[in-house]
């Protein structure tokens, strides 16, 4: 619009003015908004250190919070894999090569558990960084309690090696092997970011059953706790299975991921967002948990089983819209929830259509309407296929800031970031040596199939016979860098081709081959140990004329277990001194753990003290049927030495300063507190060592 | 073919190429000059290995990329993409290994078929230090390097001996190849180099 000329004839006093005042204005708005912003940004910093950031909270930088990403510096610097070993940002540039393309191999092999294969390629260009992260970890769930007390022997274990993994337990650690893949689209800030933080997320998810996964003592409960404050041991109504529980470890740990982004998004620059594949070896199982189009394949016996469904917005397509038909407002006024034979445009007008509504499998006719030339909210077929015709992929983490392409209508509704988890009982299968679980990113599965890609690995590991001992921890790294090539390809003058002249991926790839042997192995071991501990307290007792032939009996692993770890010693004494009644042929079998003492506290109830330290094992009679052979539980473990100044038997050194008295019984049972309480005065410990009290 | 330098980092890709079965110390010699470091024993190198260094020739600063290949049968599909973008390579053959030395000529169709024809080659003859138990004649290798048009030098990984200047001198005949234009090098000083090892 033209302007009157007239208008710019201002007496230019006034706008010195004007000039003052606004400058003035600016000042004081200034000031005014700086003021509220540090108090709005430390209510905040307190409020998300609360919530528990991950990382302590750096001071921002930008008075709009995280809309600007420029303005945000990364949580985490852009790297890749910690097993790669790249040191310098240059290593970094050179792997990332878009004409070469190189495929990368772990340095050094021993790093993966059991040498397990990994390669990765960059894109032929459509981003500048490789997009895919990967992370893998072994680490141990541990019983908190278990530094502390309550069991003889590892107590003192853990005195000579304070926090050595390899020293642990059984009883109270349990092993477990995470291997991710994050595919990251828009950007690498999503991927970076749940490469560096969902292990640690779900070890605390796991952390929290650990006393479901590694019961304290099979069947007991803490007696302590429940003294002092009532029943705190939460017994659940429904009988929940460890499958479900580390299911929801998963599940729970995916959801925290996505919202820890979310939040982020406030303080870091997170760019993007991600597909997720996790695997993690847990209990003798192997539990796959994927969301989005990255694939886990197990090649077993020669053959692809499909471990993971590919989330895309194909295969989701009735989800989408299902919560589009739901809630119609996520779509604005560009998109339907409808789907058609084929997309109606302006002349169908007035004409029948094929539709399908969200409620719908099959199709059924309609008359075309204005309404029905909006987009479907997902539109296109198999890879091409888009929500809100935007993104392609429907799960993951990350995105919470995407929009449809011009527009305003957010995507993230349409994302979850929940995973699908398939179990695989790698205990109860039987596990060749060429078994192995394949995880691949899109750019793997876009071109080589499930069959192929087994081929390729088999291909690759007769290569490597497993008898080449010298060249065995190759064989997995070689059938990963196999399935990379294939997928890759060569270029050929500007195009990447496949061996068989096929297009080849032009996406980044990357390629887990994990072998399944040595974790069912190495869980076999664990568990053996695990049982031999447990199996002293799982113990039953026999005797045929009372007390004192009073012996516990436990299979020969454990009692060798038990032994070797300190949990218990062996007396010959005791041995010897069984009547005949115990050695008939099958008994003589079963190496006998036997006490330093034994007690009767009445007729149905005696106490063990296991010499070395100080702590007693309570034994009850329970069948009162059988007159031949009783049976006796071991009814409960009352650890610590009586507070008296007299020298009891079991307390060899008569410590001054006493542990107080932790006391297990079984769930089941019914006796109380005060009972066991009887048990731990000093005058019945005064014994002689290597002495039975017989009735 | 032609020499296609990364745009974006202005490095130069160079490759190295052990023969036939690994062992000769092509890995070592790359540490050696990028790291300046010897490690004794080192790992059968699986697809790829890859280093970094700038240099300066002429007052200008140079950066390599090199690239070193796995020597097995196994891996030459996947090195072979490798040539494709070297503008260099030194091929090393162990001078206490006979065998190593009589597999040049295998390894040099290979990278001139499956490479740059202007790629610049050097002949290394390595493992020096271990006088005592020289199996290939350094005329040897001279005369191999004679005959089939390359520059030829004797190197130890170990005791860093010409290590460096295998590296700079490679590097300094493809700079003079891209002062004359032979490669298409787009303003970044750049040499594309390939390392190759025959053991």
């Amino acid at each position: 619009m033209p302007r009157h000329a007239g208008e710019w004839k201002l007496p230019v006093k006034l706008f010195e003015r004007m000039e003052l005042f606004i400058s003035f204005a600016r000042n004081f708005l200034t000031e005014f908004f700086r003021f509220h912003f540090v108090m709005f940004s430390r209510v905040r910093n307190a409020i998300f250190n609360v919530v528990g950031g991950l990382e302590p909270l750096p001071v921002l930088k930008a008075p709009e919070s995280g809309s600007d990403d420029r303005t945000l510096g990364p949580k985490f610097p852009y790297s890749r894999p910690h097993f790669l070993q790249f040191h310098t940002e240059e290593e970094i540039l050179v792997s990332a090569d878009h004409h070469i393309r190189p495929i990368i191999v772990p340095r050094d092999i021993s790093k993966l558990p059991w040498n397990s294969g990994y390669a990765e390629a960059v894109n032929a260009g459509k981003s500048l960084r490789n997009e895919d992260q990967a992370c893998l970890r072994r680490a141990m769930l541990e019983r908190p309690e278990s530094r502390e007390r309550n069991m003889r022997g590892i107590r003192q274990d853990l005195r000579k090696m304070p926090s050595s993994p390899e020293c642990m337990n059984p009883a109270t650690c349990l092993p477990y092997i995470y291997f991710a893949l994050f595919d990251g689209h828009a950007g690498t800030g999503a991927a970076v970011a749940a490469a560096n933080q969902l292990h640690h997320i779900l070890h605390e998810k796991l952390v929290d059953v650990i006393d479901h996964l590694l019961p304290p003592l099979d069947g007991y409960m803490q007696l302590e706790a429940s003294t002092k404050h009532g029943t705190t041991f939460f017994i659940p109504e429904k009988a929940v299975d460890n499958e479900a529980l580390i299911t929801g470890a998963l599940e729970s740990a995916f959801w925290d991921m996505d919202q820890l982004i979310g939040e982020d998004k406030q303080k870091y620059k997170v760019k993007g967002g991600c597909t997720a594949l996790v695997a993690l070896f847990i209990l003798g199982k192997l539990y796959i948990a994927n969301a989005g189009d990255s694939r886990a394949v197990l090649c077993k016996s020669r053959c692809p089983i499909p471990m993971s469904n590919d989330f895309t917005p194909e295969s989701e397509r009735q989800r989408v819209r299902q919560l589009a038909a739901l809630q119609p407002e996520l779509l604005g006024e560009e998109f339907t929830h409808l789907y058609y034979n084929r997309r109606p445009s302006q002349r169908d007008l007035g004409k029948r259509i094929l539709y399908r509504d969200a409620h719908m499998t099959g199709w059924a006719y309609k008359t075309v309407t204005p309404e029905d030339l909006k987009i479907p909210v997902v539109y296109g077929e198999g890879k091409r296929s888009r929500v809100l015709a935007t993104i392609g992929v429907t799960r993951g983490f990350g995105d919470h800031d995407l929009k449809a392409l011009n527009s305003n209508i957010a995507i993230k509704p349409f994302l979850l970031s929940q995973p699908e988890v398939q179990i695989l009982d790698i205990q109860e299968e039987e596990i060749k040596d060429s078994d192995v679980l394949i995880m691949g990113t899109d750019g793997l599965w876009d071109v080589t199939s499930n069959e192929k890609a087994v081929e390729i690995v088999q291909r690759s590991l007769d290569h490597f016979p497993a008898n080449d001992k010298s060249r065995l921890k190759y064989r997995y790294t070689s059938a990963a860098q196999d399935l990379v090539m294939h997928s890759r390809g060569k270029l050929y003058e500007k195009n990447w081709k496949t061996a068989d002249g096929k297009a080849a991926t032009i996406d980044d790839i990357s390629v887990f081959v994990i072998p399944l042997a040595p974790y069912k192995e190495e869980y076999t071991e664990w568990k053996q140990e695990y049982e031999a501990i447990h199996g002293i307290y799982e113990t039953s007792c026999e005797t045929s004329e009372g007390f004192g032939k009073l012996s516990l009996k436990t299979s020969p692993i454990a009692t060798g277990k038990a032994v070797m770890s300190g949990l218990a010693i062996e007396n010959s004494v005791n041995r010897d001194s069984l009547p005949d009644s115990l050695g008939d042929s099958s008994a003589s079998n079963i190496p006998l753990y036997s006490a330093d003492i034994a007690l009767k506290i009445d007729d149905k109830t005696c106490a063990l003290a296991s010499g070395q330290d100080n702590s007693v094992l309570v034994i009850e009679n329970t069948s009162s049927g059988d007159n031949l052979s009783s049976h006796y539980n071991c009814g409960a473990e009352v650890k610590g030495t009586p507070p008296s100044s007299e020298k009891s038997a079991s307390s060899k050194e008569g410590e001054e300063d006493y542990a107080s008295v932790h006391a297990l019984m079984p769930c089941t049972d019914t006796h109380t507190t005060s009972e066991l309480n009887v048990f731990c005065q000093p005058k019945d410990l005064s014994q002689k060592p290597n002495t039975l009290t017989h009735k | 073919m032609e020499s296609q330098p990364n745009k974006q980092t202005g490095w130069c890709n160079g490759i190295a190429v052990d023969l036939y079965s690994g062992g000769v110390g092509k890995s070592c010699l790359l540490l050696q000059f990028t790291d300046k470091r010897f490690q004794p024993v080192h790992d059968l190198t699986i697809g790829v290995e890859f280093g970094a260094r700038m240099i300066t020739i002429d007052g200008k600063q140079i950066k390599l990329q090199i690239w070193d290949t796995a020597g097995q049968e196994a891996f030459r599909s996947i090195t072979r993409s490798y040539y494709r973008g070297a503008a260099g390579a030194l091929l090393v053959y162990d001078i206490t290994r006979r065998e190593t030395f009589n597999h040049l000529t295998t390894w040099l169709e290979d990278a001139r078929q499956h490479s740059n024809s202007n790629m610049v080659i050097m002949l290394i003859g390595n493992k020096s230090d271990l006088e005592s138990r020289r199996e290939v004649k350094k005329e040897e290798g001279e005369a191999f390097a004679r005959e089939h048009g390359l520059i030829f030098m004797e190197t130890s990984a170990k005791t860093a001996a010409n290590v460096e200047e295998a590296f700079i001198n490679t590097a300094k005949e493809i700079y003079e190849k891209i002062q004359e234009g032979v490669f298409d090098i787009n303003n970044e000083v750049c040499c594309t180099f390939l390392l190759n090892l025959a053991s």
